[in-house]
């Protein structure tokens, strides 16, 4: 037997690539993977069965992957495709079509939550019990082993049966989950799948040979007797499906059955349920077994067609006290779905004489959204079997205070055998800890006879990431779903947890604790809070501690101290003989590394050989001796929500909040990312007022509002801290009088270098010291916390005091502050730039993506409100639906808008014919004075109508705010707008509403991992374009143009900010609609983004991203309305493309494909631009290049 | 007409002019017109072990360690593309080079530490290299690094790669030496074949506006020869290491001066660079046409004519100090 230790992803991707000749796919977490795996085994020309290298194509959303699929099918392909969630919604009309005409199918789901009042990635069954009308076969695994196993019988029974079969399986548990498993060999899936039906299925494509039509219309006369017709392929799929499951017990020896009964064979209470969370209780019904206890659980592995005499065979007769778990919600519903499938085939057995025993039914909820299902929580639905008055109806896992449907746990049982050993691991995102966990598992899974299992639990932030890596292994076969609560080794990565989390509560009694500290070991113990010295002393714990920076630095590896701390786990968790572990994981270095080179190698193996003589034991007291406890994660004076709410999500405590703390319809307050001081830089930059020449680049380019510039009265500042200092303002004559102050928020900055890059002050005398310099965070933390609050707390100055241009604008308020973007990313300034100019007056549609992460994603979010608690209000919907959501705000704004308005006009006789003109004359959103004159009026106006009795004064009291206007912004990224959105931004476009659309173009899904889009430049390497992408990078800008009506900018912020500037006032005070195309320096691009502003200039220069601004309000003043902002093509093309690894792996790989490529994207540039040129020039009858305001020299523009 | 064929390195070159270590390694169709106007071999660029290391380095930190850091994303680049970051596409292009050029290419290394010098040299010799130019280059900084520490170092190099190769090898020297003639003994002494005067380097300017460094490539001009020829004329006959001129030759008068001052080939860039692959054409053409002039038969007769052993006025290149300069125009006066 071959044992494989690999995720559920992978393993389902391995079967269903060899057994499909056409993968069509479109990212989706927690599916991305499995389509990312079939990419790239279609790359390395890895055959299926048939010896054929199937087709991957990455469309344009799911529901052109559903298309592409039906398709495929069609033209007698074997078809398959892996997604979840939304995407599986996308595709259902095409997957009534595919079952309608009983096409042979396998897909892979990886369950995951529908967004409904938010979005989540995590698990529940949602999605698939959305699809469960469409005629699909619904066949659910719970353990990466089944989820392999399911998805070969999955495909070999949809042959036979000619049934499509949906197989679904846990996302980010079972599709996440490293597991040892028996992998399936193509020997065993060619014994598997059954050639002829393969055959049938060809011999029924469409042919011109042996024409048919297929997708008829069909009448009332027609249509029902066609739907029913297929009854008998759904009444024989039960049969069918066991003979193939037969077939696979044979050649494999693993057997299952439509309905799987794990327990008592006299039980008399019974769970039933789908997915991982039968692992988890099949663990329990054997551990309740072993205290006698007359309990089982069905595991339901065919879901639908439901296989009601199966179901009966195999549940027991005995069974007096029965319980359905749903992992997902229908609100409203009898019962979720799962239940009311059981209760049906029990009352029909019963009520038909079939079943002497009508069991007791009650049905539950458990688990949504990957909430915890725990052995605890099983005991606890049994205990409920039990109760004479059970609660018919119930959730597990939650705690309901306001319908008090939710089960009680006791929260202390812990039934884990103790052969199995845990291993908890608390590491940051960038230095390696998973990566080397994952390794270290393999390590375990194939080098020794145990079993293994990994999970791993990441946090939303894309910067500073917290990830929690759970390890078990042991010589028992390993079914718990579930997260590790108390580990005999505990791994701290990151020093700083120990302040922020109550990590050490983790550690069982007797446990290893390992710390990652910068301390030398005989200060550790002393520098150690309360509460982790109280766990280690109470649990009488090992503590061993070594500076794994220093070491990983030493070697050369900056401070990635992954394989450091794996030297360090396997030394200590005493499983492998020491010298042998330390063999794999060089082993595991190079096969990993070797790669990249030996240089790599001979680091990581330098690291490894350094790491032990590092590694020192601190002796546990007997006693506590510290003073200082854990500080609170937020100020006292937060307000309550985040006190109550926040601060228990931000300490991942948010699993005991009661249902009734939360908002029941999704609605958040904004501004509370103020109130997660993370730290997470090692370095911020200081601000040396003496050179600085107040030009607030910085500020400009801060993507974390991490540096602000603030001008304020003199008298203001006094009372500052000793600190605090401040400057008169120089810069801008319309500010004469005021001090400026730059202010870093130490612990909101990323530390990634950007503002120090763009600071052009430098010290004459010793110019590598500039207006600001990165210092140790740890040396300013305290005094520049106290400096910013001092800061926030002064009085803004007038927003019409500010002139708009591009150095004075970072000089509003910031509404948008200390997101958890990627530290230098290239969205995040735009966003706070857009709520610099409109942020009290903005309405936001944003596409799910990157922007609605950073942008949305709790435990807090950016968006912030001025001191009058005006700010941007957010909403995202879909990934696909950004344009038409805002489109919707617009029209619907409109409407109330007007409604004000004529409320206004019926009052007019009553109300002052002065206020009436205030409230009435031109006030546009970048008119600042008029602004404030408007809401001064509107102040007035509900002043007057408190005292008015009229029907419409209460009316118009809730609306007058909507005298003041609003502005309407979509923002999204280049996968919504230039694939998945596409249609709707263009149909925002073509409306003509007062609607402007913002995309973030970074040239590639960012947020799933890099996959390429229709913003893909040529040349580029990105997931589905592994050999660099062939052709030219959609032209969205002029498909825009080409309505006539549309205002259009492409723009470059980070080099560019002037003309950024300018674009964006003229988008708002465009009175139609708007689209601005925003280049975004990504990750994904693979370099340093310090260089962003240097490399985003470079591609300008070389017109890979031209600056233009097309207005049509120039054509009614005679001008072409297209102005080129970057005329001349500075650079050639491929002094842009060879500074960012995308374009360099292609070289590296295939560098003469490379040299034709940006051979090719030289000339689409220089078509381009020969367009642009022309249309630029449209106006006049000569032809001639026209002008530009495009200044040499500056620096920003 | 003169016979310009010539042996370099034990290798049989049809001409003494090569295509020296360049840019021009990624034109495959401009090294063709080298090689089609009379180039007697091509020494392909550098294989710069510090370059290497940094881009490795850099795509660990930018690329690896961005893998596993994120629920949603994976990772960000294609798993599939396994691309080579040692020294595979150096060796490829190598490779690529031998077949399409019919003339020797002689790979060229410039290492960091001694594992590598002499790894990447078996590597380049497994590849077909016909010969290594070894680039020996130490930026000193450290006050306790003596001059004779350095230079112990450089010829342990040469020593550690001449042993794990059987190839020829030469060294190129910068021009920088105390004592040039002892360290050229090392280098001969240490197994070398051959030498390749003088290195130039990148030499940063200075941005007046920015108060920064600039980094700008400059072009040779025949302003460097002398300092090649002199260094040459100074060992030739001296050392048993055949001698490359390198920096400085634009026409066929100054080829002709390198083998004069005792070189046995002369290699040419920015020549190549400025004016294209004809210039080999050219210069082979003024090179054969001045030796021709002066009677020589071949190019044995010519080399080394006025180096310091067999000039008539040898003793101008031991005074190149200003006052004995100034001196001797007095004395003409």
């Amino acid at each position: 037997m071959a044992f494989h230790t690999l995720d559920g992803n992978e393993a389902v991707a391995s079967v269903a690539y060899r057994l499909s000749e056409t993968i069509a796919i479109y990212p989706i977490t927690p599916a991305s993977v499995m389509g990312e795996h079939a990419d790239d085994w279609a790359v390395l020309g890895k055959p299926n069965l048939w010896g054929q290298v199937p087709g991957v194509v990455e469309m344009q959303s799911e529901a052109g992957a559903a298309g592409a699929m039906h398709g495929a099918l069609q033209a007698g392909s074997l078809v398959t495709t892996f997604t979840a969630s939304q995407g599986l919604l996308l595709m259902l009309p095409n997957l009534f079509k595919i079952a309608g005409e009983l096409s042979p199918f396998c897909m892979h789901v990886a369950a995951r939550s529908v967004a409904t009042h938010a979005l989540s990635i995590f698990c529940d069954h949602s999605d698939v019990m959305c699809a469960r009308g469409t005629g699909f076969a619904l066949l659910a695994s719970g353990s990466v082993q089944e989820a392999q196993d399911l998805a070969a019988i999955g495909h070999a029974v949809t042959l036979e049966s000619r049934i499509p079969v949906m197989h679904f399986f846990d996302g980010f548990r079972t599709s996440h989950e490293i597991d040892k498993i028996v992998a399936l060999s193509d020997e065993d899936l060619q014994a598997l799948v059954s050639h002829q039906a393969v055959e049938a299925h060809r011999n029924r494509r469409m042919t011109p040979d042996r024409p048919v039509v297929r997708g008829t219309s069909q009448n009332p006369d027609a249509f029902f007797q066609s739907r029913e017709a297929t009854n008998p392929f759904y009444q024989a799929f039960p049969e069918r499906l066991e003979a193939v499951m037969g077939r696979f017990a044979e050649i494999t020896g693993r057997h299952y059955r439509l309905f799987d009964y794990v327990g008592h064979p006299q039980a008399e209470r019974v769970v039933i349920l789908m997915g991982s969370g039968a692992e988890c209780a099949h663990e329990t019904v054997e551990w309740l077994m072993a205290q006698e206890e007359k309990v089982g659980v069905l595991k339901v592995r065919l879901f639908r067609p439901f296989a009601t005499d199966r179901f009966l065979q195999a549940l027991p007769d005995t069974v007096k006290h029965l319980a359905v778990l749903d992992r997902t919600k229908e609100p409203g519903a009898q019962g979720e779905p799962l239940l009311l499938e059981v209760s049906a085939g029990l009352m029909e057995a019963y009520s038909r004489g079939e079943r002497e025993i009508l069991p007791r039914l009650i049905g539950g909820r458990y688990g949504l959204s990957s909430r915890e299902f725990t052995p605890a929580m099983v005991c606890a639905v049994f205990a409920q079997l039990e109760e004479p008055s059970a609660k018919t109806r119930f959730t597990v896992g939650v705690r309901d205070d306001v319908t008090h449907l939710s089960l009680d746990v006791d929260s202390e049982l812990d039934i884990e055998s103790p052969q199995t050993r845990r291993a908890l691991f608390f590491g940051l995102g960038a230095d390696g800890t998973v990566s080397s966990n994952k390794s270290s598992i393999r390590i375990l899974g194939e080098g020794t006879d145990l079993f293994a299992q990994g999970h791993f639990v990441y946090d939303s932030k894309k910067s500073g990431a917290t990830t929690v890596s759970h390890l078990r292994f042991g010589p028992l076969p390993i079914r718990s779903s579930y997260q590790i609560r108390q580990a005999q080794f505990v791994a701290v990565h990151a020093p700083q947890f120990l302040e922020r989390f109550d990590i050490l509560e983790h550690a069982a009694p007797g446990a290893t604790v390992l710390l990652n500290v910068p301390w030398p070991a005989d200060q550790v113990w002393d520098r150690l809070s309360v509460e982790a010295q109280r766990v280690l002393v109470e649990r009488k714990a090992r503590l061993f501690v070594i500076d794994a920076a220093e070491v990983a630095e030493k070697a050369g590896l900056e401070r990635r101290i992954n394989t450091v701390m794996q030297v360090c786990f396997f030394a200590l968790a005493d499983i492998l003989p020491r010298d042998e572990a330390i063999a794999r994981i060089k082993e595991s270095i190079r096969q990993t590394w070797g790669r990249r080179g030996p240089e790599v190698v001979r680091r990581n193996v330098e690291a490894v050989d350094s790491a032990l003589a590092n590694l020192h034991e601190v002796t546990v007291p007997g006693e506590v001796t510290a003073t200082h406890t854990r500080p609170s994660r937020v100020p006292v004076d937060a307000p309550d929500f985040v006190q109550k709410v926040t601060r228990l999500l931000m300490d991942g405590q948010g699993d005991r909040l009661p249902v009734s703390a939360f908002p029941a319809d999704g609605t958040w307050p904004t501004g509370t990312s103020q109130y997660e001081k993370r730290g997470i830089a090692l370095e911020i930059p200081v601000w040396e007022p003496d050179l600085c020449v107040q030009c607030n680049f910085c500020t400009m380019i801060c993507p974390h509002t991490a540096i602000i510039s603030k001008v304020f009265e003199p008298e203001a500042g006094k009372g500052a801290p000793s600190s605090f200092e401040a400057v008169p303002e120089t810069h801008t004559p319309e500010l004469e009088g005021l001090d400026y102050r730059l202010q870093v928020a130490p612990e909101d900055c990323t530390g990634c270098g950007l503002c120090v890059e763009v600071c052009p002050a430098k010290d004459r005398t010793r110019p590598k010291r500039k207006a600001i310099n990165m210092q140790p965070l740890e040396e300013h933390r305290e005094a520049e916390a106290e400096n910013l609050a001092f800061l926030r707390s002064l009085p803004d100055v007038p927003r019409n005091r500010i002139p708009r241009d591009f150095k004075s604008l970072p000089l509003l308020i910031p509404l948008f502050e200390y997101s958890g973007a990627c530290s230098g990313c290239g969205e995040t300034p735009y966003i706070r730039l857009l709520t610099q100019l409109l942020g009290d007056r903005l309405l936001i549609a944003n596409a799910t993506g990157c922007s609605s992460i950073y942008g949305g994603n709790l435990p807090t979010t950016p968006y912030t409100v001025n001191a009058d608690g005006r700010g941007p209000t957010w909403n995202n919907s879909l990934f696909e639906d950004a344009a038409e959501l805002g489109l919707g705000m617009r029209m619907g704004l409109n409407k109330l808008v007007g409604r004000a308005r004529q409320l206004l006009e019926d009052m007019k006789a009553s109300l002052s014919p002065e206020l009436y003109r205030r409230l009435t004359r031109p006030c546009t959103t970048l008119d600042e004075t008029a602004m404030a004159q408007r809401r001064e009026a509107v102040s007035e106006l509900r002043d007057w109508l408190g005292d008015q009795q009229g029907p419409g004064a209460q009316e118009l009291a809730s609306l007058a705010d909507e005298l003041c206007p609003k502005s309407v912004w979509v923002i999204g990224g280049d996968g919504w707008a230039y694939d998945i959105g596409y249609g709707g931004l263009d149909h925002a476009l073509a409306s003509g509403q007062n609607l402007k659309l913002l995309v973030l173009d970074t040239e590639v899904y960012s947020n799933t991992g890099g996959q390429q889009s229709k913003a893909t430049p040529m040349g580029a390497v990105a997931k589905f374009a592994a050999a660099g992408k062939e052709t030219r990078k959609k032209d969205l800008g002029l498909l825009a143009m080409s309505y006539g009506h549309v205002y259009v900018a492409q723009i470059a912020m980070q080099s560019h900010s002037n003309q950024t500037t300018k674009a964006l006032q003229e988008a708002e005070s465009f009175d139609g609609p708007a689209l601005i195309i925003a280049h975004s320096p990504c990750i994904a691009h693979g370099y340093d983004l310090v260089h962003s502003p240097a490399q985003q200039r470079r591609a300008v220069d070389s017109w890979a991203w031209p600056l233009y601004r097309f207005d049509p309000r120039r054509i009614h003043e005679g001008l072409p309305p297209l102005q080129l902002d970057s005329v001349r093509q500075k650079v050639p093309m491929k002094t842009y493309m060879q500074e960012e690894a995308r374009f360099r792996m292609l070289e590296l790989r295939d560098p003469e494909r490379y040299e034709q490529l940006v051979a090719a994207a030289s000339e689409a540039a220089k078509e381009q631009r020969e367009l642009y040129m022309q249309l630029a020039g449209i106006h006049f009858e000569a032809h001639e290049y026209p002008e530009s305001d495009h200044k040499e020299g500056d620096r920003h523009d | 007409m003169t016979e310009l064929t010539t042996r370099w390195l034990g290798l049989d070159l049809r001409s003494p002019l090569v295509v020296g270590a360049s840019p021009l390694t990624d034109d495959l169709e401009a090294l063709k017109a080298c090689v089609g106007a009379g180039a007697g071999a091509v020494v392909m660029h550098s294989l710069f072990e510090e370059q290497l290391v940094a881009e490795q380095m850099a795509a660990h930190h930018f690329i690896d360690s961005r893998i596993n850091m994120d629920a949603e994303a994976r990772s960000f680049f294609p798993e599939s593309d396994v691309f080579e970051m040692g020294s595979g596409s150096y060796l490829k292009r190598l490779d690529l080079l031998q077949d399409a050029l019919d003339v020797p290419v002689i790979a060229s290394l410039n290492g960091i530490s001694s594992g590598g010098w002499t790894q990447h040299a078996r590597e380049l010799e497994d590849a077909g290299a016909a010969a290594i130019e070894l680039n020996l280059y130490d930026l000193a900084m450290d006050p306790s690094d003596t001059a004779a520490t350095l230079e112990q170092r450089q010829l342990e190099v040469v020593r550690s790669v001449v042993e794990q190769v059987t190839i020829p090898v030469s060294v190129k020297l910068s021009s920088f030496y105390s004592a040039l003639p002892a360290f050229v003994a090392g280098v001969e002494a240490a197994g070398a074949r051959g030498l390749v005067l003088f290195n130039r380097f990148y030499q940063p300017d200075m941005d007046l506006d920015e108060l920064e460094l600039s980094r700008e490539v400059v072009l040779s001009s025949n302003a460097e020869l002398p300092l090649r020829l002199h260094g040459m004329a100074m060992l030739f006959n001296r050392t048993g290491l055949e001698m490359a001129a390198s920096g400085g030759v634009h026409s066929g008068d100054d080829a002709t001066k390198a083998i004069l001052s005792g070189a046995t080939v002369v290699q040419l860039v920015s020549a190549l660079l400025v004016e294209g692959p004809s210039a080999l054409g050219r210069i082979t053409g003024e090179l054969n046409q001045r030796l021709s002039t002066m009677g020589y038969r071949n190019l044995a007769e010519a080399r080394g004519a006025l180096s310091l052993d067999n000039a008539p006025n040898a003793g101008a290149w031991e005074r190149l100090n200003y006052a004995r300069l100034l001196h001797g125009w007095q004395s003409v006066q």
